[in-house]
């Protein structure tokens, strides 16, 4: 009898190891699962949003289709996501257990340069491909590893595109001011307004970095106002952009031209601060009357389009950059013949491919460096006039010439 | 620049004044640390933000409602909630405004989004000018406001019957319920009230701050360093804090730099609490 209930016991035990080797055969092959850890809360809980909604509508474009197509097969897409809370913390957490636990075939990038930063690194140890589309921060690009991509080009190269349109214009401005958020982003794209005004010949009059969490603007920006600078350039968030044109207008500031970072280009900064954004001046990678075409979504303004038709606003560059990144990845999975399931093998292999491509998108043009980022994309310029976003750089795009000198407040 | 900057920091000061002087009333009466203080004023904020989005009703019209509908919350919240903690060691109602504080802004993110947004009024951002100066005209009402807000707590409890057995309760729980007070009743309306002033304030601010869900927190710890620095529980104490702290703030700003500015408030809160834990005027409530 003794021996009869040892051999249950091991039977049992069995069984239970077996289902569990057996579990991953759960997720069949007949599709591909991408994963996902991206900030639906907390400070880029907004952005974060609009990220996920990109991919969606990739994911809704392929399926409508029947999926990616590969060896003539179709493969249905699926998504997996989990909300980081914009936690890098919980970011790398989440990375792990769609890898792990999930057992995603693919992953696809969050949002937020520390959030991703966090996530990279678990996808590198992995060694899963992670092309992202929401992060641009310079350090990303430093640590060597081989198996992260970005469609954006780095922070500080974003801001190159404001400052070359603000050295073409007439008068040529001769003096700067240089404010920013000291949180990565922020701070890496006021090294490059720094970097490119140098270049240009500005004399920079004032440099400063604030945090984050500064509930007032007036005393800070009261003391740049002194100084009398012809531009004010701003590393920025949608937040802090909003609350610098807020403050500007609240102690009488005009430069002759504002730039930020990062902000106006957000449908939320019209919406908030309505007439007081005119003029001002915005980086930015795409803007959909430029003259890209591709596979997926077709031109800049088809994508432009397919967008507004599913959520009734039209898309950011960030949120092009991301769909960018899906569409990449696609190809790259396509041009190769990769089919699921996927291992180590496999994942490699698409990750050299990555290193080698170049493609033409509704984005542009995507070749990455050896570092990982777009080496391809030329750098953008906007400007708010009459509410929308307006491109006036470069030249030969530009939908309308940048306004120059901006009117000054009490004239508007 | 000097005279600028320590009037852009006065009225900065005024704004903190206005949304502490709430915090103070609650802390001074029921010893209670509303760490879900930031939600109030955000609620106030949201207030007046949907009025004018929907109904186009201006922030300073929706003033009154705002205070309204705040003290409604605040009653409730205390007579379900922090009614049955007020006893217990203060760590319990840490706890529990905590929770409050993370229901409040979810809750909040829920329905809202993590949209940024802002009131922007025609008449949004003006200023009046005068001999070289520049005071937006916003910050003028809030400053007025601060002190009228101040000025009528202090009064409404010196002068007034419900005044007088918030300060009897606040001073000795069980002898004021022996000479019949209703303490759980004036706790309620004190918090009613409290909340009441900070959703005035969330109000005020609507127009030229930034509100969105998760606000609050910030504007919980500033509420803190104003209220230990001018003394906690004494009300005027609220004004010379945030005055002081405006004004500090605006110094270090202009002069020195604007991150060395919140790292200064800290350490003035540091200092406060190690070597004059009653405020700088000495009123405050040491426990």
């Amino acid at each position: 009898m003794k021996g009869m209930k040892k051999l249950i016991v091991v039977l049992v035990v069995a069984g239970f190891l077996a289902g569990l080797m057996a579990a991953p055969s759960v997720y069949s092959a007949d599709k591909i699962r991408f994963g996902i850890s991206v900030p639906l809360t907390g400070i880029f809980g907004k952005a974060g949003k609009l990220v996920l909604d990109s991919y969606k509508i990739w994911a809704k474009k392929m399926n409508s289709k029947g999926g990616i197509l590969i060896k003539g097969k179709r493969y249905p897409v699926e998504l997996v996501y989990y909300d980081d809370k914009s936690n890098p913390g919980v970011s790398a957490k989440l990375v792990e257990k769609l890898i792990t636990d999930d057992k995603v075939d693919l992953l696809l990038g969050g949002y937020g340069s520390s959030l991703v930063f966090a996530a990279s690194a678990i996808a590198e140890k992995y060694k899963y491909p992670m092309i992202s589309g929401g992060a641009s921060s310079n350090k990303l690009f430093e640590r060597g590893f081989k198996y992260y991509f970005a469609t954006l080009g780095k922070a500080t190269e974003e801001v190159r595109g404001c400052v070359e349109m603000l050295k073409e214009l007439k008068p040529k401005p001769k003096t700067v001011a240089i404010v920013g958020a000291d949180i990565l982003f922020t701070s890496l794209a006021c090294e490059g307004f720094k970097k490119y005004s140098k270049e240009a010949g500005f004399k920079i009059v004032h440099f400063e970095l604030f945090p984050m969490r500064l509930q007032d603007y007036n005393s800070m920006l009261m003391k740049v106002k002194k100084k009398n600078p012809d531009v004010l350039l701003v590393g920025s968030h949608t937040l802090v952009a909003i609350k610098t044109v807020k403050a500007m207008k609240e102690i009488d500031f005009s430069p002759k031209a504002t730039a930020f970072s990062y902000g106006p280009t957000v449908p939320d900064f019209v919406k908030s601060v309505g007439k007081l954004g005119e003029y001002v001046f915005a980086a930015s990678e795409w803007t959909p009357n430029l003259p890209y075409k591709g596979p997926v979504f077709g031109s800049a303004a088809d994508f432009d389009k397919t967008y507004f038709k599913e959520y009734n606003r039209h898309p950011d560059y960030v949120e092009a950059a991301v769909a960018a990144a899906a569409v990449t990845q696609q190809i790259a999975l396509e041009q190769l013949g990769l089919q699921p399931p996927f291992n180590e093998t496999k994942r490699e292999a698409l990750m050299k491919k990555l290193h080698a491509i170049d493609i033409k998108t509704f984005y542009g043009e995507v070749r990455f460096g050896k570092d990982g980022a777009n080496v391809a994309h030329p750098p953008v310029a906007v400007q708010i006039q009459k509410g929308k976003v307006i491109n006036v750089f470069p030249k030969e795009v530009r939908q309308a010439a940048p306004i120059y000198p901006m009117p000054t407040w009490k004239k508007r | 620049m000097l005279m600028q900057s320590i009037i852009t920091g006065l009225l900065l000061g005024g704004i903190y004044a206005a949304y502490s002087a709430g915090f103070s009333l609650i802390f001074g009466v029921m010893g209670v640390v509303n760490i879900a203080h930031g939600e109030l004023v955000m609620l106030g904020a949201f207030t007046s933000y949907w009025l004018y989005t929907l109904a186009h009703i201006d922030p300073f019209v929706s003033i009154p409602l705002s205070a309204v509908s705040l003290f409604i919350i605040g009653y409730v919240i205390q007579r379900l909630i922090i009614n049955r903690v007020v006893d217990a060691p203060p760590i319990m109602s840490y706890i529990c405004t905590f929770g409050i504080h993370l229901i409040i802004s979810n809750l909040a993110l829920r329905f809202w989004t993590a949209d940024y947004r802002s009131i922007t009024t025609p008449y949004c951002g003006s200023n009046l000018e005068c001999a070289g100066m520049v005071l937006p005209y916003a910050r003028l009402a809030t400053f007025g406001m601060a002190i009228l807000m101040v000025g009528g707590l202090y009064l409404f409890l010196s002068r007034t019957d419900i005044g007088r057995a918030i300060r009897a309760t606040a001073q000795d729980r069980e002898m004021s319920r022996l000479m019949g007070v209703r303490a759980n009743h004036v706790y309620a309306i004190t918090f009613g009230l409290g909340a009441a002033i900070t959703g005035v304030s969330g109000s005020l601010i609507s127009s030229y701050f930034v509100i969105y869900p998760q606000m609050g927190l910030s504007y919980t710890v500033t509420a803190f360093c104003v209220v230990v620095l001018g003394g906690m529980g004494y009300i005027p104490g609220a004004l010379l804090g945030g005055l002081i702290l405006g004004v500090l703030e605006s110094l270090t700003a202009t002069f020195w730099n604007a991150g060395m500015s919140s790292t200064l408030t800290f350490f003035v809160l540091f200092l406060m609490l190690i070597f004059r834990p009653a405020g700088i005027t000495g009123k405050g409530i040491v426990e």
